[in-house]
């Protein structure tokens, strides 16, 4: 679904990601972990394809594509969602409409006809319903004057209509309380499928709880440090990320 | 020397186009005020409130009198209205008056309300055109062919719409018109002027509005300009308010190659409420200058100024509004808020919030910024897979929102949202959109 290879990339003149190598393959989930500016939010920007962060070597595949040579609203066409750790707040944008143009623009690149405006309606209701939101979100400026809870379900209510083959949730977990949390989730694992990828950055292992990643990935200094099962999640959380950093990988 | 080098040939043109003039009842206000014009001159950069418009090249052409003429032409925003009133060159076509079958409402030409009471109406028309910044309404006061006198006397529920336009076949036409509304105690009307200047020809049109709205009066008024590329507009506004009317005005700049719209809103008594929305698009080589002048006369006055500029191309869009809040006008409250948003490395936006607190216990706020699309926010749309051009469109429309959601009539914001999605890329998204 999604190789990664050397992946180096610039923000702002300086060097952040530096040299990333990883492969996540259909139906899995992986969890990258990291502490503080290690680079992890660039590396699923970069993924989406912002346009001010200099790709300087490396390549990826995604889904037998070269995504690099993809511009963001291709990639997104393909199928790659990125849920971003900062919802911007476009006010005079409303959500049904941002929802819609979404889908459409997702339908028309698989050569499908526009989604009919009843069945819209009725597929955006029963997945606001999932994600227990309010109707009144539809006609509101997308996350405008949102909480952050808010936004973080949103993201995921954008997921689950657009049914992305590879999602890339940046820090969705991170302001929640535990009911958003267990919501978000409950958003996350009904998407999990044979042939769909998700890759959550977090910083805790509390969104692991619920969400079971098939891997576990430590991200310092720009790059997998170190790679392993759900038991490595745990294990950071015990010990922190220092000790990885100190070398003394085993 | 040459016409086309003589740098005041516009001045001494509209000297000769006065004194050929006949001379009617209002002779006097009309001589002081060409005596006051031809003394001031053509603004100049020098002069502050024309510091970013140079009007040069317009000096050296020679103006004369458009003639009367008809016109085939139709506003886009006719849907509003059953039976708009064309105004033609500054001439009522005289279909259009006489017309109203509701009571509240009366409308005359300006010359026949001129011919029935010169005295009142004379003090009237020269209240406007004072200030250094209304030397064109100066102007106007001393060449206006003609024009309408509405009034208003109690509920009016239809829109009136008022179309104006310049038929010529000359480059040098200009036309000089002039509409004086009056709102009685506690009428309620909204009054809508087209301007869709002139029809591919250098026309020069200096148009003046004034409105008066009596005690407890509540007036929406729009004044949208959709002249070609070769129209250049003079507008002055002039807007007196007695004690708790209301007014909202909307000034929406869409085309011609120069627009200058001037407001002059003036609260008189206590409770009088004023909202201004001022939509200003430049594109291509367009200048659009808007000057806005409120002053608060009266204490517990409230004025709030919402301007969003859009700018492409090489234009240039100019918004200075300027409040004044009297000496001893307590529990006056204003708000200023201008936005731009720049389109291209090539146009220009100057907005210049300025404020004049003379009063204590008042309450004043002011804001302007200026800058391009966030790149967060388009960023976002991209990643939903919306192409970016779709994408830089719906921006540019949810920036305008605020603006576009405070008109009050639905038909006439329908038509100015379709006429301004004409103006801006992906108009079929936007379409969509809406």
């Amino acid at each position: 679904m999604l190789k990664i290879s050397q992946l180096r990339a610039n923000v702002a003149g300086r060097n952040i990601l530096k040299g990333v190598d990883l492969e996540v393959h259909a139906g899995e989930v992986h969890a990258i972990m990291g502490p503080n500016g290690s680079g992890k939010s660039t590396l699923v920007q970069v993924l989406a394809g912002r346009e001010d962060y200099e790709i300087t070597g490396g390549s990826v595949v995604f889904d037998g594509a070269d995504l690099l040579a993809m511009p963001a609203e291709q990639r997104a066409r393909h199928g790659l969602f990125l849920g971003f750790q900062y919802p911007v707040e476009i006010p005079g944008v409303n959500n049904a409409y941002l929802l819609k143009a979404a889908l459409n623009a997702k339908r028309k690149a698989a050569g499908l006809p526009e989604v009919d405006a009843y069945e819209f309606l009725s597929l955006i209701k029963a997945k606001m319903k999932f994600m227990g939101m309010d109707e009144s979100f539809l006609s509101r400026g997308v996350n405008e004057g949102f909480s952050g809870g808010e936004k973080k379900r949103n993201e995921i209510l954008q997921m689950l209509v657009l049914e992305p083959k590879l999602a890339l949730l940046d820090e969705t977990d991170s302001g929640l309380d535990i009911d958003a949390l267990k919501v978000v989730a409950k958003g996350v694992n009904s998407l999990r499928a044979a042939d769909r990828s998700i890759v959550l950055v977090t910083h805790y292992q509390r969104l692991l709880d619920y969400v079971e990643p098939d891997r576990v990935h430590v991200f310092a200094d720009g790059r997998i440090l170190k790679s392993g099962d759900k038991s490595l999640a745990l294990e950071l959380e015990a010990r922190g990320y220092d000790w990885l950093r100190e070398g003394r990988v085993a | 020397m040459s016409a086309a080098r003589d740098k005041d040939a516009a001045l001494r043109s509209f000297e000769a186009a006065w004194h050929a003039r006949p001379e009617d009842r209002i002779a006097a206000t009309r001589a002081d005020a060409m005596r006051r014009f031809l003394a001031l001159g053509l603004p100049s950069p020098r002069d502050e409130s024309w510091r970013h418009t140079n009007l040069r090249a317009l000096a050296s052409r020679p103006f004369a009198d458009a003639e009367p003429a008809s016109s085939t032409r139709t506003s886009w925003l006719a849907g509003v209205c059953a039976d708009p009133i064309a105004l033609v060159n500054g001439r009522p076509s005289p279909t259009a008056l006489g017309r109203t079958g509701d009571p509240a409402l009366s409308i005359e030409t300006l010359r026949a309300s001129i011919d029935r009471d010169p005295a009142s109406l004379a003090a009237r028309l020269a209240s406007i055109g004072d200030a250094e910044s209304e030397r064109w309404a100066l102007l106007n006061r001393a060449l206006f062919v003609d024009g309408l006198h509405v009034r208003i006397a109690g509920r009016v529920a239809a829109p009136l719409l008022i179309v104006h336009c310049a038929e010529t076949s000359r480059d040098d036409a200009a036309v000089h018109s002039r509409v004086l509304v009056d709102v009685a105690a506690g009428a309620e009307a909204t009054i809508i002027e087209h301007h869709l200047g002139g029809s591919g020809r250098a026309t020069l049109v200096n148009h003046a509005t004034q409105l008066h709205l009596a005690p407890g009066a509540s007036v929406e008024h729009y004044r949208v300009f959709s002249g070609d590329a070769r129209t250049t507009q003079f507008d002055a506004l002039e807007i007196t308010q007695a004690a708790d009317s209301r007014c909202r005005q909307f000034t929406v700049a869409l085309g011609g190659a120069l627009l200058r719209a001037n407001l002059s809103g003036r609260l008189d008594a206590p409770g009088a409420e004023h909202d201004s929305y001022s939509l200003l698009v430049g594109h291509g080589a367009r200048q659009v200058d808007c000057v806005n002048a409120i002053v608060h006369a009266a204490s517990r006055t409230t004025s709030r100024q919402t301007a969003r500029a859009l700018a492409a191309g090489t234009s240039r869009v100019i918004f200075n509004s300027r409040v004044l809040v009297e000496a001893g006008t307590a529990g006056a409250a204003s708000n200023q808020s201008s936005r731009g948003l720049l389109l291209s490395p090539t146009a220009e936006i100057d907005a210049r919030p300025q404020l004049e607190i003379l009063a204590d216990d008042v309450k004043c706020a002011h804001g302007a910024t200026t800058g391009r699309l966030d790149p967060n926010m388009l960023f976002y749309l991209l990643a939903r897979g919306i192409d970016r051009a779709a994408a830089q469109t719906l921006l540019i429309y949810a920036f305008l929102d605020d603006l576009l959601t405070g008109m009050s009539i639905p038909g006439a914001r329908r038509a100015i949202e379709e006429a301004l999605i004409e103006e801006l890329p992906g108009a079929d998204l936007l379409r969509a959109y809406r």
